[in-house]
């Protein structure tokens, strides 16, 4: 925060400026300046809460998802020419079209998809695509393919955009270690957790009271004016997690449903994300991941098993959602940061190629397939075209369920894609 | 701020040699230590110091290697199996035995490199096989025999300091990277890609020095490059001998011929300077300084040991912006705190662990691109985690640690962490010591830390019992400060 502003006219302009600092976050420096006491729970919660009750849940699929093995285009004889090992063979395809299916291991997912509650957007990628995981996931988390330098995530801007109404660090959770870029706000907004069992803090259990070690660990955390950015930053991520880890655990320990979950990280991650959806967090948005999709070797057991555990994971979850009575208000995205090579390579696997399909779930989803399979005979340098930017895919989100402005958040226009 | 500069660091009176600066070399060019350590590299003075740290290889040292019988008798087994032409029954329930057997090995072995750093007295080898680790990234599950982690660590090990180009070789080479990004299955006609742009993009050059087609060229030129049992193999056969271009050269290049012309590019001098800077000075260098750092790599021909030495012996090493500003990494912090704090080898299990739920699981990299750094250690995850680490410590418990893994820990001993203070000011003063160099605290902080110890006032006398001194350790490591080195 900028040095030398008193608390009143910090409280007079803090609410439409954003925080200045790399990282600084103006929920906190925000709150602890204008609450008489920052560490205040009570008042922390009785906060204005979000006035729409709509949730979208994010699933990164990490390593680039071979989306040609995952929407098969079973009757086309160059898809069976291009993969002559590891090609789903014509007659185990879930057929959605008389052209197209999903793969066997998907078995829930056409479950969702015969209810409607299911949407695939094919062929979605950007301009000039990158090869590189990392720059290639940097782009679909700025949503800047032009790689002008953005700081902050598409959803990081969508919860500035909203501030204050979204004044809670907790707006955003995600499930993992590390906060992704995507999420990244300039106020700073976004909670990570892995499990609310390490989700807090312990005090030791000998010495001086338990109480007033609280008070003291808040008085050695708490943020002080002009300190250098690390220590600052330091500060405020304490802060945010000491409150936030309170309101999570509270909202956990008040639902224990969501049985019949796979035993896989990432069902677990999305039973969590069910817990605290019950438990009435004030949360826009969850981010749960799941790794391993990079398939340059012997792909064919390695996918199936990814695939069936994305299937069964959102299955799982919806159907706790239903029991809950909450289903309707959740969207989930399902993307990869890139599809894969046309052509499988000798290790029976495949390399990084381009354009692959998006998933969306839920009730509130209109299901279909959206967009043209990428022909598999017109390439580029071997790999797919894409023809749908995956930033309308995004606008559509925002628009349509979010109630953002698209053009404020991605700095241009983009159609819509109709799923909602 | 000055601009930072390679200049070689002399002690001013406004920037002397204390042991504020001597606890930062010892903190950046290794894992820390306790006063008396900080206080011999005061004693040397800066160049003697980092010298010190460079010439490790004075310093004997031998640590076992971790005990991998157990999976040679199973491979034994297997193999006696297979020619017995046993069932399919038979060979699942061992390829089980097998799979856990190598997971427990997995565990022994992280555990042997972390009592490893835990105890070394070569810190500043321990401190570049880590580095190592995190750029030329290899680890399990890709890599299901921990014998060729452990054999890549040695690896690092052997070559910590050594010649960078013959670095690259050797782990383009080694059946660990052979496997985990599968050049191992990389054959001609249908090249597999994936080290060839991770050399690259990650390894060597970073992305944006080449295109797209060279990847192409430099994956074909790898075909054949893989191993059998432990060793790497060169099978002629899978060896695409046709002509290629790459990098605007062309002629029938193998892997060696990449490797050279690799070395020939500007990209390539700039990228390692850079990446150890920031490692070490723990912040961006400007472009001056880079090419500064890269004139010399070049000059002596990629050693790492000399350009190592320039960076610790500069100014940029010691300046404001490096001083106490890095946040430590998962391994820094537990690492650096065991040695503070004189925990032994019994301790690794719980070590280990708590380094993994701060999210830097050894052996067991998030992906080929490393570890994060930086601020990007701290969430508000990580950082609650980071602070009931104190726990494990000081009373044997930390959330997320199960208790029979911690059961080696002993309360930490605390008698001699005082220094001999008489009043509790004293024993504030001597814990910031040694526990945070450097930092300063302002008067709230200070009586949060009097009171911590049961005390009012600076002045009132010491009447001090362990339960209130480990109280007082669980608040400083649950501090911010304690976060940064």
């Amino acid at each position: 925060m900028p040095h030398g502003m008193t608390r009143r006219e910090f409280v007079k302009k803090g609410l439409t400026m954003v925080a200045v600092g790399a990282t600084a976050p103006s929920f906190l420096t925000r709150t602890a300046l204008a609450m008489t006491n920052p560490w205040d729970l009570a008042e922390v919660q009785s906060r204005p809460g979000v006035p729409d009750q709509r949730i979208l849940v994010v699933v990164q699929l990490g390593g680039g998802n071979d989306g040609l093995n995952t929407v098969v285009p079973f009757a086309d004889d160059a898809y069976y020419r291009a993969r002559p090992t590891l090609a789903v063979p014509q007659k185990d395809v879930l057929r959605l079209t008389d052209g197209l299916g999903l793969h066997p291991a998907l078995v829930r997912l056409k479950a969702l998809y015969d209810q409607g509650a299911a949407a695939v957007v094919q062929g979605v990628g950007y301009p000039n695509p990158s090869r590189s995981h990392f720059r290639s996931m940097e782009i679909w988390h700025t949503a800047d393919p032009e790689g002008r330098v953005v700081r902050y995530g598409w959803i990081g801007r969508y919860f500035d955009s909203q501030c204050p109404v979204c004044d809670q660090p907790t707006v955003g959770v995600n499930v993992g270690p590390t906060l992704p870029l995507a999420m990244r706000a300039a106020s700073g907004q976004g909670v990570t957790l892995e499990s609310p069992e390490t989700f807090q803090w312990m005090p030791s259990f000998e010495g001086i009271g338990r109480q007033e070690q609280v008070e003291l660990f808040r008085l050695l955390n708490a943020p002080a004016p002009n300190e250098p950015g690390t220590i600052d930053f330091l500060r405020h991520t304490a802060m945010n997690a000491y409150v936030s880890a309170e309101q999570v655990r509270a909202a956990v320990a008040r639902y224990r449903g969501g049985t019949g979950y796979p035993n896989s990280h990432f069902a677990a991650s999305l039973r969590l994300i069910a817990q605290m959806i019950a438990g009435g967090l004030p949360t826009r948005v969850y981010y749960a991941h799941m790794t391993g999709f990079d398939t340059h070797a012997a792909q064919r057991g390695v996918h199936e098993r990814l695939l069936a555990e994305l299937a069964e994971g959102v299955e799982a979850f919806y159907r706790d959602l239903r029991a809950q009575g909450n289903a309707d208000r959740v969207l989930t995205l399902a993307f990869s940061e890139f599809g894969r090579r046309v052509a499988e390579n000798g290790s029976a696997g495949t390399d990084h190629g381009t354009a692959a399909p998006i998933f969306l779930f839920g009730p509130a989803v209109k299901g279909g397939l959206y967009g043209q399979h990428p022909s598999l005979t017109d390439l580029t340098d071997g790999d797919l075209k894409h023809a749908i930017d995956f930033r309308s895919v995004y606008a559509t989100v925002l628009e349509r369920w979010l109630g953002a402005d698209p053009v404020k958040i991605l700095g241009a226009p983009f159609g819509r894609v109709p799923f909602i | 701020m000055a601009e930072p500069s390679l200049r070689r660091f002399r002690p001013t009176a406004s920037a002397p040699w204390d042991e504020v600066r001597a606890a930062h070399l010892l903190n950046r060019a290794g894992f820390g230590g306790p006063p008396e350590e900080v206080r011999r590299l005061v004693a040397l003075g800066p160049d003697g110091a980092v010298e010190e740290l460079l010439g490790y290889e004075r310093v004997p040292e031998a640590f076992p290697p971790p005990d991998y019988s157990e999976l040679g008798r199973l491979a034994e087994e297997a193999e006696a199996l297979r020619r017995a032409g046993a069932d399919e029954a038979a060979r699942r329930a061992l390829a089980q035995r097998i799979g856990r057997a190598q997971r427990e090995a997995l565990q022994a072995t992280r555990e042997w490199w972390v009592a490893r750093m835990v105890q070394t007295r070569r810190p500043l080898q321990e401190k570049m096989v880590l580095f190592w680790h995190g750029l030329l990234v290899s680890g399990f599950p890709e890599v299901r025999n921990p014998v060729l982690l452990y054999q890549q660590n040695e690896l690092f090990r052997r070559m910590a300091l050594g010649n960078f180009k013959a670095l690259i070789l050797a782990i383009s080479r080694d059946p660990a990277m052979l496997t985990y990004l599968d050049n191992a299955s990389n054959r001609k006609g249908r090249p597999n890609e994936n080290y060839a742009r991770e050399l690259l993009e990650l390894f060597t050059m970073g992305i944006g020095h080449y295109t797209e087609q060279d990847v192409k060229e430099a994956a074909r030129a790898f075909t054949g490059w893989t191993f059998r049992g432990t060793e790497f193999v060169f099978n002629r056969a899978q060896h695409d001998d046709g002509v290629k271009t790459f990098l605007g050269r062309t002629g029938p290049l193998d892997g060696t011929d990449i490797i050279d012309i690799i070395f020939e590019q500007p990209a390539t001098a700039r990228f390692l300077p850079r990446r150890l800077f920031e490692f070490f000075a723990g912040y961006r260098p400007p472009d001056g300084l880079v090419e500064e750092l890269a004139r010399t790599f070049r000059a002596v021909d990629f050693e790492v040991g000399p350009l190592v030495r320039t960076i610790l012996r500069s100014e940029a090493f010691y300046a404001p912006q490096a001083l106490r500003a890095q946040v430590k990494s998962p391994a820094q912090l537990v690492i650096g705190t065991a040695r503070l704090l004189g925990v032994g080898p019994e301790a690794a299990r719980a070590l280990t662990l708590a380094m993994d739920l701060m999210g830097q699981a050894l052996l067991i990299p998030p992906h080929v691109g490393g570890w994060p750094s930086g601020e990007g250690w701290i969430t508000t995850s990580t950082i609650l985690v980071r602070y009931n680490f104190a726990g494990l410590l000081t009373n044997g418990q930390m959330p997320g640690v199960p208790r029979r893994a911690a059961g080696g820990l002993r309360p930490v001993e605390v008698a001699g962490l005082l220094d001999g203070a008489e009043t509790a000011g004293e024993a504030v003063a001597a814990l910031t010591r040694r526990f945070l160099p450097g930092a300063a605290l302002d008067r709230k902080r200070t009586f949060a830390l009097l009171r911590a110890l049961g005390a009012n006032r600076p002045t009132d006398p010491v009447r001090l019992t362990p339960q209130r001194v480990r109280t007082a350790l669980h608040l400083i490591l649950s501090m911010p400060e304690y976060q940064l080195c």
